[in-house]
């Protein structure tokens, strides 16, 4: 049974150890219950998403727990980008070798402001667009108009030589239609997907029990939209996908790399239980071992249909 | 990266050794875990769960109410208003109980002081009672100000008569001590007796008079706020509370604070 498999995954021109990372949003390197060595096994760290200038967040209440779920509207609080080389680089660096700095914005200068500024880091390995953010013009994320996200994406791209990661809203009626423009607006690797948009009321005191009164939906609740999305993807647009939305278990995260996505995120799970990424490795490593894979590479996009 | 200190919290597995029904929805559970409980301080809290499943989802996060290093367990108040609690009230001794802990800042009891106030609310005597007991072990006064609903849901108040110099008492009902706002006894005794801290639990409007309290007498002053929280570790950034410097996580800058520095009305 110590039969080796290989768990590396190649994501572009990223190469990653293993295809497992947290959720933007879910992992802080100042409060992680992983040590050193624990967080140089994951297959990759991405940050909590970076502004270029210091941004507040929402005001509470910010979560609220749905049937197997998460409602949250934290909005992207941020201490900007100086900060984050200063005071969070360092201790990523040390962490891990590949860095995915995820990046939010309300204008298409202030992207590319991050991805110019950023250009230059060696350490940082790839930047995930975070197109949930509401842009300033319209008040709609840039995810979910066309025009938007390709103007976006491919201005980011003119402004850094570093892999461009677009992280698709699934707030659409048509991700396909999302992926194949990111594709062609220059993205190297798409994320699919994020929160779905959702809402909760206070049914005494008639309020929405969220202070931004909307937000994302996350955990195991969303999964199945998330493996439907993924799968569809995979069918149509030829670049590299990463899985997220509900993944608990190293089960969930087969599920989506049978579906196509070659690495996936964990997020709200890492809330539950600190160490689920590390089980999660451990887990699909077992699984190909028991199936008889030599490696994660052979079970991408697996699934018959 | 830093090493970890020893004040880090850790996730381990604990027993629940007792789970007592004291009243209507209120309880009260002991859980075994040395590891935990040799390094909590009054004021701090854990996140756990009774539940392996997906339904209820997150951790819930609890003060410590007695925290006994000598047999390793710690006991919290809870009351059953939802899904969490309900699975909680269900359980059953030798349970295993998920927790992360100890979590946040924990109370401040200043060097060379006199006397200090808790003033609580109902179940916001929790994190107050590691509190008044190394008050007691400290030799210092302690005044405890109790407001409650209805005389019932004064959770082990004989207790802290036992050990407090003086308690009083207020209900909404006046079932027991006055009717009304418990801080009009606390301005009393801020006129005869010098309190050096008061530290309040339990109700925002019970903050927002001690604030005005403050003004008027010029005294230290700490709340333990309460939040909805995700990870309890600072991770999420979902438990914020306005301040004058501007959001601060409860679980991790808290979730006790000066109750100055806290930006009410929102």
């Amino acid at each position: 049974m110590n039969k080796e498999v290989n768990l590396e995954v190649d994501l572009g021109p990223l190469h990653l150890k293993n295809p497992i990372m947290p959720a933007s949003g879910t992992f802080d390197i100042k409060c992680t219950l992983l040590n050193e060595k624990q967080l140089n096994k994951l297959g990759a760290i991405v940050p909590k998403s970076i502004a270029f200038k210091k941004r507040e967040g929402n005001p509470g209440p910010r979560i609220c727990e749905t049937d197997c779920g998460l409602l949250n509207a934290v909005g992207v609080p941020s201490k900007g980008v100086e900060y984050f080389v200063k005071e969070e680089l360092p201790l990523l660096e040390k962490a891990n070798n590949i860095i995915i700095v995820s990046l939010v914005g309300n204008r298409i200068e202030d992207f590319c402001n991050l991805a110019e500024y950023l250009n230059k880091i060696k350490a940082i390995s790839a930047l995930e667009i975070n197109l949930s953010c509401p842009n300033l013009n319209n008040g709609m994320p840039f995810g979910v108009n066309k025009e938007k996200l390709y103007e976006l994406i491919f201005n980011i791209k003119r402004n850094t030589s570093k892999p461009i990661i677009a992280k698709l809203s699934p707030n659409v009626s048509d991700i396909k239609e999302m992926a194949l423009i990111a594709k062609n607006a220059g993205a190297d690797i798409l994320t699919i997907a994020n929160t779905l948009m959702g809402m909760a009321i206070d049914i005494d005191k008639h309020i929405p029990k969220l202070g931004n009164k909307i937000g994302g939906l996350s955990g195991p609740a969303i999964r199945p939209i998330v493996v439907r999305m993924i799968w569809e993807v995979a069918q149509s647009v030829d670049i590299p996908i990463i899985g997220v939305g509900g993944i608990y278990s190293a089960e969930d995260a087969i599920e989506m790399i049978l579906a196509g996505a070659s690495a996936v995120q964990i997020g709200s799970a890492n809330f539950i239980n600190p160490y689920v990424m590390l089980e999660a490795i451990e887990g699909i490593r077992q699984y190909l071992i028991n199936k008889r894979y030599n490696s994660i590479k052979e079970i991408v996009g697996l699934v018959k249909v | 990266m830093k090493t970890k200190d020893i004040s880090s919290p850790i996730m381990v597995k604990g027993n629940l050794v007792e789970n007592i029904n004291l009243n209507t929805s209120y309880y009260k559970m002991r859980i075994k875990a040395p590891q935990i409980t040799r390094k909590a301080k009054p004021g701090q809290f854990v996140v756990l769960s009774t539940w392996k499943t997906k339904d209820p989802f997150l951790k819930r996060p609890f003060s410590f109410y007695k925290i006994e290093p000598n047999t390793g367990t710690f006991d919290i108040l809870y009351k059953v208003i939802g899904k969490g609690t309900q699975i909680m009230a269900n359980s059953k001794v030798g349970d295993l109980v998920e927790l992360i802990g100890p979590l946040g800042n924990g109370f401040n009891i200043p060097d060379n002081i006199n006397n200090i106030a808790v003033v609580a609310r109902g179940i916001g005597i929790a994190p107050l009672m590691p509190l008044i007991l190394e008050s007691k072990r400290r030799e210092i006064g302690v005044y405890a100000f109790l407001s409650a609903q209805t005389d019932n849901l004064f959770l082990y108040n004989n207790e802290i008569e036992l050990i407090s110099k003086k308690v009083f008492y207020t209900t909404d009902d006046g079932s027991k001590g006055a009717r009304g706002i418990v801080t009009n006894f606390l301005e009393k005794v801020l006129r005869e007796e010098v309190i050096d801290v008061v530290y309040v639990c339990g109700s925002k409007r019970l903050t927002r008079h001690i604030r005005d309290l403050q003004r008027k007498y010029n005294f230290l002053a700490f709340v333990s706020l309460e939040e909805h929280m995700a990870c309890g570790i600072g991770a999420c950034k979902g438990c914020v509370h306005k301040t004058k410097n501007g959001y601060r996580r409860v679980c991790k800058e808290g979730p006790v604070f000066p109750v100055e520095e806290l930006i009410f009305n929102e």
